[in-house]
């Protein structure tokens, strides 16, 4: 399975996002605000832990990680680079 | 602060096989793993932060938008004087013992974060002032029974706010997963 549909199946999971497939989450939209999926500051410690546990990546740098968490492509490049695991 | 006298508006009861809105049954199931989950799709509600609550969250959540949509009145616009008063006994226990659980493992110490957010029980009252821009008073009271007489005189304790002229209130439970009660109403001031 391709990076990029990994994570959106392991996002759907761990934030519950019943109501969504991975095809409703757009690679490149962003993920928090009026224009993403509308994710909360809850959501992001919950991104964060899913990164350091599937991939073994520690974000604990608020700017680096306003970027990763900019969209779901964002995302997959910074685990492609980063993975340990 | 001075008494005031207050009515029942509407009233809503919701049990894990059955919803209630002023007395009359609206809703029966017999899915019970699926009962809450089945409200909402039913009363086609667009809300998915629903699925990140917790069980006391989701209750509470169903119980009111059943119960002000009965009301019919314009919603989701800021009022002050509209207060949030629960009463429950199990506090958040159902998610205190899911934390619990999910932090037990030391060798995969991963404890999450939209489950911590709710082991307190106030959080419940949060969501629905937060939903319906309600900025009077929230409380949840936890105690040892249901006790219809101290819910009462609470309500009317919040009423003596002069500012206050309406509080959705009552009791709400939920013990686990499979054993809630919302039994709510929303008391006003007579004019």
């Amino acid at each position: 399975m391709e990076l990029i549909e990994e994570l959106k199946l392991k996002m759907i999971e761990a934030l519950n996002l019943e109501d969504l497939k991975p095809e409703d989450i757009d690679n490149d939209a962003p993920l928090f605000g009026d224009e993403g999926i509308g994710l909360d500051s809850i959501d992001v410690l919950e991104l964060i832990v899913l990164m350091e546990r599937n991939y073994g990546i520690k974000i604990s740098d608020s700017k680096t990680g306003k970027h990763i968490f900019s969209s779901v492509r964002t995302m997959a490049d910074f685990v492609a680079e980063n993975r340990t695991k | 602060m001075k008494e005031r006298n207050f009515l029942i508006k509407h009233s809503v009861k919701i049990e894990p096989n059955k919803v209630s809105l002023d007395g009359i049954d609206v809703l029966l199931s017999e899915r019970y793993n699926t009962f809450l989950s089945d409200i909402y799709h039913e009363k086609r509600l667009a809300y998915p932060k629903f699925f990140k609550m917790d069980i006391l969250c989701k209750v509470g959540f169903l119980a009111t938008e059943i119960l002000l949509e009965a009301e019919n009145i314009e919603r989701f616009v800021p009022r002050r004087d509209r207060s949030i008063i629960f009463c429950n006994k199990s506090s958040s226990v159902s998610t205190d013992l899911k934390f619990t659980h999910d932090i037990l493992d030391l060798d995969n110490f991963y404890p999450k974060p939209s489950l911590f957010v709710y082991t307190l029980p106030n959080i419940v009252t949060g969501e629905i002032a937060i939903r319906n821009k309600y900025f009077g008073e929230t409380n949840l009271f936890v105690m040892n029974d249901r006790d219809d007489n101290v819910i009462s005189e609470l309500v009317e304790h919040a009423l003596m706010d002069e500012e206050i002229n309406s509080v959705v209130g009552g009791w709400i439970d939920a013990e686990s997963e499979n054993d809630y009660e919302a039994d709510l109403c929303i008391f006003e001031i007579k004019q």
